[in-house]
């Protein structure tokens, strides 16, 4: 019997096995190869070169601030990837928030309308960003330049004049759908009679949703903003497609500087101390948003 | 009599004011909707145009299918379409294969050691967060190495590591919903795992089997970032081909427009029949992480 016992726990690390090897082989071994490489002094262009140890000096390399008042480009782009992911993420939840009260209204056909909101949601990035750059926001051929010429003005070029916002913009286009689709879910959760109720007490609209309904939904709020952190912070293709990082830097975010460092520098070991702090930053935000999330929901239970 | 008269009145007036107040929503509700798609919308419109006629952006045109049968018939998206599908249907059926047994056995499986299952379940969740440029250098260097980017197989593997934890975190909650009694009825019945698994378990679980795996179906389709650096010209995926269009201006807008339709309609298709059960899986997943 105790033999049996012990074979069928052995039995269950089988099903699990395959899986974690995988997982571990793509992910984590590189990662912490990674790891090892923002340690090393070495080169792809130049195999000349030897490879040797340089303990931190690829991460004073970005860090280092040599002289004074003019601060590296690292912290530039730090601050751009900052910039980019945390006003994506407050308008996202805005109008997400603001849209799904639109459209937990009952009017016929609202699927229709939740549709077509959500679409661009599962649009691959590059595409939508030769949409926009192709359609829209070109000065000649795009509905931008076509419409600002009509009415006497001069289109200038916004993606050469306002990477970021440009970028901020798209990205909002694209992922707040997705917070529609995680805030409606919240507030169709709320019971009916509890919205009957309210509107029987005669709270005026503005007190039924910011006073009882934001409450209510707080946490689907924060699920969603976890999420789209994890996930724009990532975000590659639109800004390859797009902007490819320019006018110079300026609209370089934390993983494109990592792309450049390898496919432009060949820098193997700078790109590495790049990628890691990239992802303890990432890390230390989700780690912050999800604690707060965890403890939202043991206050419930 | 004259108060019922004025109540009357008053319900009237009430009523009067829903209906207009609902038209008024109605109609912001589908101009907001409308606008929001728009690019989207122009895009599937300009590309039954010419190129002549997509040169300056109106929607006043006739429309033709010379472009998208164009598109269909040139033979550079073809490649393209045809890795993007292998990656879809060889990926997702693996993320399955390793993922299902996975969060199964965290739901209901038994382990020497107390807490190995929510450790493992978490170590799972942990690789969600890693951001595919923290395993990009090793990767790249690896497949240049050993030719892996020549191959589908090379970015498949890829692609199963990143979503099979998608998978497990989603599929976990589900199985969490199953009783333990009825697994614990089956085991004693003499079910092994396996028949526990695929007889009783499954069956329970088959939104939660078909949300993730069309999740992780849309996740890969869009992929762009180790579509783009992990493969070369003969393996490269849709987004990649997309990507091709950067450098040009205005030049083959028609085109572009075709052919980002084709490549944008199954993940958009796919996504909207399945915003229901999406919705859920991840809520619930978030929920209970």
């Amino acid at each position: 019997m105790e033999t049996n016992v012990t074979a069928k726990k052995k039995r269950d690390w089988f099903f699990l096995l395959p899986a974690i090897v995988v997982v571990a082989v793509m992910t984590q071994v590189p990662f912490i190869l990674t790891i090892i490489y923002s340690t090393l002094r070495w080169n792809l262009a130049r195999p000349d070169l030897p490879v040797r140890f340089a303990g931190v000096d690829n991460y004073l390399y970005y860090l280092k601030v040599p002289n004074f008042p003019e601060i590296p480009e690292f912290y530039s782009i730090f601050a751009q990837t900052v910039l980019i992911t945390v006003v994506t993420l407050v308008l996202c939840t805005i109008i997400g928030f603001l849209l799904s009260i639109l459209l937990d209204n009952k009017i016929p056909g609202v699927n229709i309308a939740r549709t077509l909101i959500l679409g661009p949601f599962f649009v691959m990035s590059t595409a939508s960003g030769v949409i926009w750059k192709a359609t829209i926001l070109n000065t000649t051929f795009g509905w931008y330049g076509v419409v600002f010429k009509a009415l006497g003005l001069t289109p200038v070029d916004l993606l050469s004049y306002y990477p970021i916002p440009v970028i901020v913009f798209l990205f909002t286009w694209q992922w707040m759908p997705f917070f529609v689709l995680v805030i409606l879910a919240g507030l169709q959760g709320i019971s009916a009679d509890l919205v009957d109720s309210m509107r029987i007490d005669g709270a005026s609209w503005l007190r039924a949703t910011f006073q009882v309904k934001l409450p209510m939904i707080t946490h689907h709020i924060r699920v969603a903003v976890m999420l789209g952190l994890i996930f724009i912070v990532k975000e590659f293709g639109l800004i390859l497609v797009t902007t490819a990082g320019g006018p110079g830097t300026r609209s370089y975010t934390l993983p494109y500087a990592v792309y450049m460092e390898v496919f432009n520098a060949s820098n193997v070991g700078r790109a590495g101390a790049l990628a890691v702090m990239m992802v303890a930053l990432t890390l230390l935000a989700v780690n912050v948003l999800y604690r707060s999330i965890k403890k939202r929901g043991a206050s419930f239970a | 009599m004259a108060s019922t008269r004025s109540l009357k009145d008053l319900s009237r007036s009430m009523k009067l004011r829903r209906i207009l107040r609902n038209i008024a929503l109605t109609v912001v509700i589908y101009a907001i909707a409308i606008v929001y798609f728009s690019p989207v919308l122009y895009m599937f419109i300009s590309g039954f145009k010419t190129e002549i006629q997509a040169i300056s952006p109106s929607l006043h045109f006739t429309p033709t299918l010379e472009t998208y049968s164009k598109v269909l018939s040139d033979s550079s998206m073809y490649g393209f379409l045809r890795n993007s599908l292998f990656q879809v249907i060889a990926g997702t059926g693996l993320c399955l294969l390793l993922g299902v047994p996975a969060a199964f056995i965290l739901a209901f499986g038994k382990f020497r050691k107390k807490g190995t299952k929510e450790k493992t379940y978490t170590w799972f969740i942990t690789t969600i967060l890693l951001p595919p440029v923290a395993v990009l250098i090793p990767l790249y260097t690896w497949y240049q190495a050993f030719g892996l980017n020549k191959t589908p197989l090379g970015l498949m593997l890829a692609y199963v590591g990143f979503h099979v934890p998608i998978v497990v975190w989603m599929l976990h909650s589900f199985f969490t919903d199953v009783p333990g009694e009825i697994i614990e009825a089956a085991e004693i019945d003499g079910c092994t795992r396996f028949q526990q698994l695929v007889h009783v378990a499954l069956p329970l679980v088959r939104t939660g089997i078909v949300a993730s795996a069309l999740l992780v179906i849309v996740f890969i389709w869009n992929e762009f970032f180790l579509g783009f650096n992990l493969t070369s010209n003969t393996t490269a995926t849709l987004p990649v081909y997309m990507a091709r269009f950067r450098e040009q201006q205005g030049m083959f807008i028609a085109q572009l427009s075709a052919s980002s339709t084709i490549a944008i309609l199954p993940a958009v298709v796919l996504g909207w029949m399945t915003q229901k059960s999406l919705v859920k899986g991840l809520t619930m997943g978030a929920v209970k992480g």
